[in-house]
């Protein structure tokens, strides 16, 4: 297409958007442009600093956040109540969406590494929009159960594989 | 080293002297300022009060309608101005067929006849007072029909006075409202995120998640508490409209506001329409009907066992000595309004309060299972 005509219709600056980098997020992947635009005025942008607990373990979690730009440490205490890191997030990526649906305790603790912006999604505003726009809402924890049944998927592989090791060695032993 | 001198003698009283003007005087300013500003603020907004008032409870009334627009992929604005639209034609047919109540003429009719039921008042006073007397002689020197006369008159003054100025007001409130209304209900959200996101990152779920729960409950109660008014209204009017009672329209108004506050209102509510019916039906058949409308009807049957366990939760009931309380808090507030709105506003402190208590507990109990699952 020439350029000239492919400028018109293509709103400038639209990668830009907060809407454009929510549909790259893999929760709201199958959310169409309108969607995108409502949900925009559903999250809430945050500034954090280096440095600075995002959520703490323990605390009553309400929903969930994704990495605008910057990083965030994720850490959770062992036995000894060590603290050791989980995982080292980078932009795009997100985190606490188990409390998205249901208020429970953070079970780690995450932490600005450096300056940060998160846009967070709340339990609150989804409750606001399953009466309101059932619609997209429902696309919305779509997309969530279907990372959450991902994830439990895998890690039901992982810990057959590891009750599988530990039961191996335990069986060639014997005679 | 240097040091700077330091004044002795005179020079000291006299530096202590200033200083001590200067306190005094710029205190005098701030004071007089600070009170000059309230002054300011206090006229600027006097004649809002009644008008946000309205308009925030229409807001609450119209905002599950606007949201029925909503889920039919309807822009907000749009939906606003359907709901709006709806309302109007609505009003006009309900105009159209049964005709507006002449209010005016019954203003004028009431300001004449309210001497007379006054008079009747009095006369029943003075006979009831005059057996008192025969009983109690040293009861003799305290006037209460004297009082009661006086108070009398002063209300009459004050509606005489009021009524050309507040058909005025009357007048601007059906402008102010409708507009006022329509901006809380397209931006109320917007106004209560911005507001919310100024909380701290450390407290901003906490903060979000109990807006959302007190939210929630202010606008199930407060839309309950207005629906209630309205019903016990209309069916009080139209219990009233069975007998050749006047004022009946007037009467079910003043039944449904004073039901805004418990205990004491729906008394309140009745005596107005008891003692025009005495004055004008006598004791018969009629008065004991009415009597049966106002407290059988709309009070035990209407109120207690439909409405109040459908549309308002246990939750807001506040302890008698909290109604008073707020009652006369909100009189010297607000005069006649705040007494009427003193005990909602009591009760939704009351709901924001339980809910932040709530929630502060469950926090705690998961803390602990968490803590007590690690040990």
């Amino acid at each position: 297409m020439d350029p000239f005509w492919s400028n018109i219709f293509r709103k400038p600056g639209y990668k830009a958007t907060l809407a454009y980098f929510l549909g790259s997020v893999p929760i709201f992947a199958s959310l169409g442009r309108r969607d995108l635009n409502f949900l925009e005025t559903l999250v809430h942008l945050r500034n954090y600093h280096p440095g600075e607990t995002i959520f703490a373990e323990g605390d009553i979690g309400s929903g969930m956040y994704v990495i605008r730009s910057g990083g965030v440490r994720i850490e959770m205490k062992d036995e000894q109540g060590e603290n050791r890191v989980q995982a080292d997030l980078e932009a795009g990526d997100f985190f606490g969406e188990i409390a998205l649906t249901t208020p429970q305790p953070r079970i780690a603790t995450a932490t600005a590494t450096e300056q940060t912006v998160l846009v967070g999604l709340f339990r609150a505003d989804i409750l606001d929009a399953v009466r309101k726009h059932p619609a997209i809402a429902s696309k919305i924890l779509l997309g969530l159960t279907r990372i959450l049944s991902q994830r439990l998927q895998h890690a039901g592989l992982r810990l057959r594989e590891q009750s599988y090791s530990h039961l191996e060695p335990s069986s060639g032993e014997q005679p | 080293m240097t040091s700077v001198p330091r004044p002795t003698g005179p020079a000291k009283n006299l530096v202590l002297f200033v200083v001590l003007t200067a306190g005094i005087a710029s205190g005098i300013t701030i004071f007089s300022s600070a009170s000059t500003m309230a002054d300011w603020i206090e006229t600027a907004t006097s004649g809002l009060f009644l008008p946000i008032l309205l308009s925030l409870i229409v807001t609450f009334l119209l905002d599950p309608l606007v949201q029925v627009f909503e889920r039919a992929q309807i822009s907000r604005t749009a939906s606003i101005f359907a709901v709006y639209f709806i309302l109007l034609v609505l009003v006009m047919i309900l105009l159209a067929m049964i005709g507006p109540p002449n209010w005016k003429s019954m203003l004028d009719a009431l300001r004449a006849d309210f001497p007379r039921y006054i008079a009747r008042v009095l006369d029943y006073l003075n006979n009831l007072l005059s057996s008192v007397h025969s009983q109690f002689p040293y009861l003799e020197h305290y006037d209460i029909s004297g009082k009661f006369r006086q108070w009398a008159q002063e209300f009459l003054g004050l509606i005489l006075l009021e009524t050309p100025r507040s058909a005025m007001r009357i007048g601007s409130l059906f402008l102010l409202v409708p507009l006022f209304s329509f901006f809380f209900l397209r931006d109320s959200r917007r106004i209560m995120r911005n507001l919310i996101s100024l909380t701290p990152n450390r407290y901003f779920e906490m903060v979000l998640d109990i807006y959302d729960r007190v939210s929630w409950q202010l606008a199930h109660f407060i839309r309950g508490r207005i629906l209630e008014a309205l019903i016990i209204g209309t069916v009080v009017w139209l219990g009233l409209s069975l007998t050749d009672i006047r004022y009946a329209p007037l009467l079910g108004v003043i039944a449904g506001v004073t039901n805004l506050v418990p205990y004491i209102g729906p008394i309140v509510g009745m005596v107005p329409g008891l003692v025009i019916a005495l004055v004008d039906l006598g004791v018969g058949p009629q008065f004991w009907w009415i009597f049966c409308v106002y407290l059988l009807i709309a009070q035990v049957i209407l109120d207690n066992f439909i409405l109040i366990p459908i549309l308002i939760s246990r939750v807001s009931n506040l302890h008698p000595l909290w109604v008073i309380l707020a009652i006369v808090m909100g009189g010297k507030l607000y005069g006649v309004l705040g007494m009427i709105i003193g005990v909602p506003i009591a009760s939704v402190i009351k709901i924001a309060l339980l809910e932040i208590r709530q929630y502060r507990s469950t926090f705690n109990s998961t803390r602990d299972i968490l803590l007590s699952r690690r040990n």
